[in-house]
């Protein structure tokens, strides 16, 4: 009696643990979750180890650890599964208003003096976002739809928020992918784009020296935002939520009477969603969704989108410079900055006229195509969406 | 003049207050009516009867809880829809179906009349005087079984669109005409639905159907980029222009050399750090003993940090505890 009593006992303790067992990661555990887990540790080592873009690559790198942990589903807790506290704060990018707000920070934290003073180069930023059209002509040829072909493109406009944002409604499926590759290859900057600025320049005219900027004042500085915006905003009604975020955040800026707004914005407020964008885009990349072939292709598409944005840069200032007179010519070196990977590229674009001229600082100048690509690319997703969506 | 910038624009704001709270109840338009059913849609009374259909127009959800719906415009208040029923709440761009059979005690979308002879249907807003919408059904009636819509949802007579003035113009000309322009009987009777299904591609398939190596795309896009930022750029130019003849204007006046304010107009611009450099090197030159390269002194600012202030002290923010007295 007493033996049969205690071997049920024992029996129902076994089965229990059985049951918990199965809810553990280890039983539910693939290769591809551990392959996730992995390129999560890389993320979060190049962040720490190489300083590349740590503010996103640590909280994506951390948010596909999470997104990764194998499930038992039907728990509630997966970024999937609607009601859960991830698939809450996921809402932010599902429904795209992260990235507005990332603009409204970006808006309220960027100084377009560089530009404004001179406003040639803004058409740096338009050349530059040739990227995102070739490699929409290059994903076509691949096979995707347009819709991801133009969600793929995007990221050629090395604009992270903006490829959240574009992809979201163009091509939810792919957004994990997309975003991740856009953020991947922002981080890479330093890597990808000095080779080709180089292979696409001569000694001579990396030597270019501009003339320094002149002194913008306060005047010119609000009208910016509010005629930038306007003109903008018309041109492109579908780019409004970007555009008019990143406008009314330079405003804030610039006003001088709003100064703890403009804060907030650039502070706490663009902090806060950065969080939240990294770790849940982090998430959304569960190895079940993520690891495909057509992951693979956007990756390979997002370095082609870098490259082919960095050369119709650097091109487009030497077709420029052929009709500027001499004294007035732009140092090609600046070209690159037209992806708006702000401010990484402008750095770049310093860097490497330093290598070959320790006088030259190029950062202040490469500052206005760096911002104009910002414009550029809200401008071409808005176009993207407007064509596509 | 401040005053009356204040007054000017607080009644702009008032006026746009008042425009913004109407606009959701205009979004609504009376969109099918069928006046005779007897092989047709059924009710969830399982009856036939005739029918209004309504349609939001806009992109928000309307609550049409508290208007009215009527077939005499003598009588406007006619059949109120009741306030505080979930489903008046209409989606955006979609209908919504009232029973024509004079049987309110059914529920809140079967109305108080019939319309087999209707000659009119108004839709009226909350107030109870502000026809929305208001339809004419045709001379000899609706034929029995077949519905009097509009052509496209919500378009036609009265159709809201971007441009109100023409809307108003076009759909007073159309009254004065006597037109219901858009409307016809149709061909398919739709109760709750569309009336014209648009059976066409998504914009994405369209495109790769019409472009599909991607080229028209780029080169339309690409000159959409630059149209933009040339705009951006031809603007400030001239902006710069502007800012770069007055402040040397404004320089060279406060020095008092109006000939050299006058001539300033159309020379380039140089910034002030540059005047800055030269007006200290030349006050260097004069001093003789000061034209050197190196610098001996370094004039830079120095933040002092405080570790206390009186000023940032919570504790001369508080009140005086009170004291307390306690009694032997």
């Amino acid at each position: 009696m007493i033996l049969e009593a205690s071997h049920n006992f024992f029996s129902l303790i076994g089965e229990n643990l059985n049951q918990f067992l199965q809810y553990t990661g280890f039983a539910n555990a693939t290769i591809g979750h551990i392959a996730m887990i992995i390129i999560g540790l890389l993320f979060i080592y190049i962040a720490i180890k190489k300083e590349w873009e740590p503010l996103l690559l640590v909280p994506i790198g951390f948010g596909i650890i999470v997104g990764n942990i194998p499930l038992f589903p039907g728990l509630s807790v997966g970024i999937y599964e609607e009601g859960s506290v991830l698939n809450i704060l996921y809402q932010g990018v599902v429904k795209g208003w992260y990235p507005p707000l990332i603009f409204l920070g970006i808006g309220a934290m960027t100084d377009f003096s560089a530009l404004i003073s001179n406003p040639k180069l803004l058409l740096i930023g338009a050349a530059a976002q040739f990227g995102i059209f070739g490699a929409y002509a290059i994903a076509l040829a691949l096979g995707f739809t347009p819709a991801e072909a133009g969600a793929i493109g995007i990221i050629g406009g090395a604009d992270g928020p903006t490829a959240i944002f574009l992809s979201s409604r163009l091509a939810p499926d792919l957004m994990g992918a997309i975003a991740v590759s856009a953020y991947s290859y922002m981080a890479l900057v330093p890597v990808i784009q000095p080779p080709v600025m180089r292979l696409f320049t001569t000694h001579k005219e990396r030597l270019i020296r501009m003339k320094p900027p002149r002194a913008v004042s306060k005047r010119e500085k609000i009208m910016f935002p509010i005629v930038g915006f306007l003109l903008t905003a018309f041109i492109v009604p579908s780019g409004l939520p970007l555009l008019g975020m990143l406008f009314f955040g330079n405003l804030l800026k610039e006003s001088g009477v709003t100064r703890r707004l403009a804060e907030t914005a650039r502070g706490p407020l663009i902090d806060v969603i950065t969080i939240l964008i990294g770790l849940t885009v982090g998430c959304s990349t569960q190895a079940d969704e993520f690891l495909r072939l057509k992951s693979i292709g956007i990756f390979v598409l997002g370095a082609a989108s870098f490259f082919i944005a960095t050369a119709a840069g650097v091109l487009f200032v030497k077709f420029f410079n052929l009709f500027l007179k001499e004294g007035n010519k732009i140092n090609p070196l600046i070209g690159n900055a037209g992806v708006s990977a702000v401010p990484d590229s402008a750095r770049v674009s310093n860097l490497v006229g330093l290598e070959y001229d320790k006088t030259n600082y190029l950062l202040m100048h490469a500052m206005g195509p760096n911002v104009a690509g910002v414009i550029g690319s809200a401008v071409a997703a808005g176009i993207l969406l407007g064509f596509l969506g | 003049m401040k005053n009356h910038i204040r007054i000017f624009l607080l009644f702009g704001a008032l006026t746009l207050s008042y425009t913004l709270s109407g606009q959701n109840m205009a979004a609504m338009r009376i969109n099918e009516v069928q006046s005779v059913n007897t092989d047709g849609f059924i009710d969830d009374y399982g009856c036939r009867s005739g029918w209004i259909e309504l349609f939001n127009t806009s992109y928000g959800t309307v609550d049409i809880g508290g208007c009215f719906l009527t077939d005499d415009p003598n009588d406007l208040t006619k059949y109120m829809i009741p306030k505080g029923d979930a489903l008046t709440k209409i989606p955006p761009r979609q209908h919504v179906l009232f029973y024509a059979d004079n049987l309110p005690d059914r529920g809140t979308f079967h109305i108080s009349f019939d319309i087999p002879n209707a000659k009119q249907i108004l839709f009226v807003s909350n107030n109870g005087r502000t026809v929305i919408d208001e339809i004419t059904l045709p001379e000899g009636g609706i034929p029995a079984n077949k519905s009097y819509g509009r052509i496209m949802d919500g378009e036609g007579s009265g159709e809201p669109t971007h441009f109100l003035q023409k809307s108003i113009r076009v759909a007073q000309k159309e009254k004065a005409a006597g037109e219901n322009h858009g409307w016809a009987i149709l061909d398919k009777v739709t109760p709750s639905t569309n009336n014209l299904t648009l059976d066409g591609d998504s914009k994405s398939t369209t495109m790769g159907k019409t472009d599909p190596y991607g080229v028209i795309m780029a080169i339309v896009a690409m000159s959409v980029v630059f149209v933009a930022l040339i705009l951006l750029y031809l603007v400030f130019k001239k902006i710069g222009n502007k800012a770069i003849i007055k402040s040397h204007i404004k320089e060279a006046a406060s020095k008092g050399d109006i000939a050299d304010a006058a001539s300033v107009r159309g020379k380039e611009s140089t910034s002030a750090e540059v005047f800055a450099a030269i007006a200290m090197a030349l006050h260097l030159y004069r001093e003789d003993n000061e034209a050197h390269d190196i610098e001996n002194t370094i004039l830079t600012i120095h933040k002092e940090s405080k570790s206390y202030s009186p000023w940032s002290s919570k504790i001369y923010t508080l009140r005086e505890t009170p004291q307390v007295r306690r009694n032997k």
